[in-house]
């Protein structure tokens, strides 16, 4: 779906290493610095630079601690976390001018095969997370409350992650077909419009799936 | 004249019209709710302010699978 990926060479022979590939790798590359550079610099009295990300760690947790209660946000909150920062930077990159329009360089969530990885990495780590809280009440969830249920409960959790990704990919490759055609219309200006407008898109695509996996973790995991 | 291109062009053009036209309509209702209930009872707004951007997003998913399918016409013309 969406446009073939340009290949820009392919390890092993088999995985190809295409231009979204290396745009992520650059992104975790620029995660990981970041983490680094806070952690070496860890202080008592944060400065300026740990103040803010240590703003915006507590942001995330109050989120999803909100949802999951403090005891399993706890347990959880690094995945959780973890899935916001990788899905907000990705869909941040797109709004660097120029992105989408060289060859090679695109956002990494505007392909399919980049949010369907994050859908199923979402989805075995649901099934994990309810195994783990015991293999009885992971299958009794799928018959209660009635026997019948079970078909349209088993299709749900296979039809979670398909909407998930889909979502996610849908937003964001609509919005940067939307903005190579306004660069296609004029050149300079019309494209903020869509910038403008995508700051807060991104953002927002990020927080859905984010607080969309905790409410089924919450789901999952319930107690009885 | 009708042709096969036109036809597709017209089929994209109404999968994307018509899975606009609803969910809008859709989240109209559901936004206006929100605020009504908001304007009641203001110390629930945070509550509210989180269910809203959840059922926002599971309609807007509706628009985003119309707008796939109007790309996937579109790329086959």
């Amino acid at each position: 779906m969406g446009e073939k990926s340009e290949v820009l060479f392919s390890l092993f022979g088999v995985l190809d290493v295409t231009g979204e590939v290396i745009t992520m790798w650059i992104l975790l590359a620029l995660i990981t610095v970041v983490c680094l550079i806070v952690r070496k610099n860890l202080s008592e009295r944060p400065g300026k630079f740990q103040n803010m990300v240590e703003t915006g760690v507590e942001y995330l947790d109050k989120f999803t601690s909100d949802i999951l209660g403090k005891e399993k946000s706890r347990k959880y909150f690094c995945f959780l976390a973890s899935l916001f920062v990788f899905i907000i930077t990705a869909n941040y990159s797109g709004l660097i001018p120029g992105m989408g329009l060289t060859p090679y360089a695109k956002a990494p969530t505007s392909s399919f095969s980049v949010t369907i990885a994050l859908g199923i990495i979402a989805f075995v780590f649901l099934q994990a997370a309810g195994l783990r809280c015991g293999v009885k009440r992971y299958f009794k969830r799928f018959v209660s409350p009635m026997f019948f249920m079970l078909p349209l409960l088993v299709l749900d959790e296979f039809v979670k992650p398909a909407s998930l990704s889909l979502r996610l990919f849908g937003n964001v490759f609509g919005e940067e077909t939307v903005m190579e055609k306004l660069y296609e219309i004029l050149p300079i200006g019309a494209p903020i419009l869509m910038m403008v407008l995508s700051i807060l898109f991104c953002a927002l695509q990020a927080v859905v799936f984010t607080m969309l996996v905790s409410i089924y973790l919450e789901e999952v995991t319930e107690e009885e | 004249m009708l042709t096969q291109s036109g036809l597709t062009a017209l089929a994209a053009a109404i999968a994307i019209a018509v899975s606009t036209m609803f969910p809008a309509l859709a989240q109209g209702l559901t936004a206006k709710a929100a605020m009504e209930s908001i304007a009641r009872q203001p110390d629930a707004a945070k509550d509210i302010r989180s269910s809203l951007i959840i059922s926002l997003a599971m309609m807007e998913a509706l628009t985003i699978y119309g707008l796939l399918i109007a790309f996937m016409l579109i790329a086959k013309i």
